[in-house]
């Protein structure tokens, strides 16, 4: 079980550490423990030097009374589960202020004020809710040009989820949702055609075929999902989205 | 996933610039445009997208916080 969340952490992790955007320069390592299927030690000294996603397991792991790389907790993280219920709100508040350095402490203070304490430690509403809290000029309320790059920022950020519709050689095309920025809050929208990136030398994507659902992030394919993580990843991140759209309406109001 | 990293402007041009990290790293393309940073700006990024500018004080306290993390996870490249 460990072995299986080690690679299932390091599925989804990889791309943005392979864009430069966090994570250690692990000059390519990760990749090729996926490619090998490999979960040894070096691969879960590389995913611990992660300086906000490993903290993020950690505190869900405490919570749940898991280990740190059992399959559930990297999956409550990224996909999301009952795990995440698990987490006391004072404990995600007071690790948001102490492990998660690069935030604004008034900022994360005004998350949990304005949520009322039901702020989940799920990646995907760490990424919408940091847009939210974050200092764009005129806030929800840009100019159109910036909220359809935002809208694609935190698309890309989070984990998004789609369904095959063709398998090419390096690429799949895939039915998705996109995240689209208005004056309300975020929302998604109706399933568009898109192509994303996958690696078939990395399980299961040798076999990967029309109609499976794909996790996906930085337009990369992530995993092959399950039809439970599939209700679970549209149920969480449906619930992050009205969370962050009240914190941006209420960020709207007291202006 | 992606961390809010503060950094500096040290190269901007028709809306892309360098952005040199207080972690470390540095990114090349990075999408100023939102907020229309020039060289020498304190920037927020997300991913590679700027979404905020920092005063100089703020940039300073965020450059201390990176400083910590750094030291914590052993993570520094320099």
């Amino acid at each position: 079980m460990k072995a299986d969340g080690v690679l299932f952490h390091a599925k989804h992790a990889f791309m943005p550490n392979s864009l430069g955007y966090c994570g250690p320069d692990e000059k390519g390592q990760i990749q090729r423990d996926l490619e090998g299927n490999r979960s040894d030690e070096e691969l879960v000294q590389t995913l611990q030097k992660f300086e906000a996603a490993y903290p993020f397991l950690k505190l869900i792991a405490k919570s749940a009374g898991r280990q740190v790389f059992d399959y559930s907790v990297p999956e409550a993280y990224w996909i999301g589960n009952r795990l995440l219920d698990l987490v006391p709100v004072s404990d995600f508040y007071s690790f948001s202020h102490h492990e998660i350095k690069g935030r604004d402490p008034e900022k994360v203070r005004e998350v949990f004020r304005q949520l009322d304490g039901t702020a989940p430690p799920h990646h995907t509403f760490y990424v919408m809710s940091t847009y939210a809290t974050t200092a764009v000029p005129d806030g929800p309320n840009v100019r159109n040009e910036a909220k359809r790059k935002i809208a694609e920022l935190v698309d890309n950020c989070r984990i998004s989820w789609g369904t095959v519709r063709k398998v090419g050689k390096n690429e799949l095309q895939v039915e998705a949702r996109r995240v689209s920025v208005d004056d309300g809050g975020l929302s998604l929208t109706s399933p568009v055609v898109k192509r994303v990136r996958y690696n078939p030398e990395i399980r299961p994507f040798g076999t990967v075929k029309a109609g499976d659902v794909v996790s996906i992030h930085w337009n990369y394919a992530c995993d092959v999902l399950t039809p439970r993580q599939v209700k679970n990843i549209a149920r969480y991140t449906d619930a992050d989205i009205r969370l962050v759209s009240r914190l941006m309406k209420s960020k709207e109001d007291r202006k | 996933m992606c961390l809010t990293r503060a950094g500096k402007v040290v190269s901007a041009s028709q809306g892309r610039a360098r952005v040199e990290f207080f972690d470390g790293r540095a990114l090349d393309d990075v999408d100023v445009s939102v907020v229309n940073a020039k060289k020498g700006a304190f920037v927020e990024v997300f991913g590679n997208l700027a979404l905020g500018v920092l005063s100089p004080a703020e940039a300073k306290r965020r450059k201390q916080a990176w400083t910590e993390v750094a030291r914590a996870v052993g993570a520094t490249r320099e």
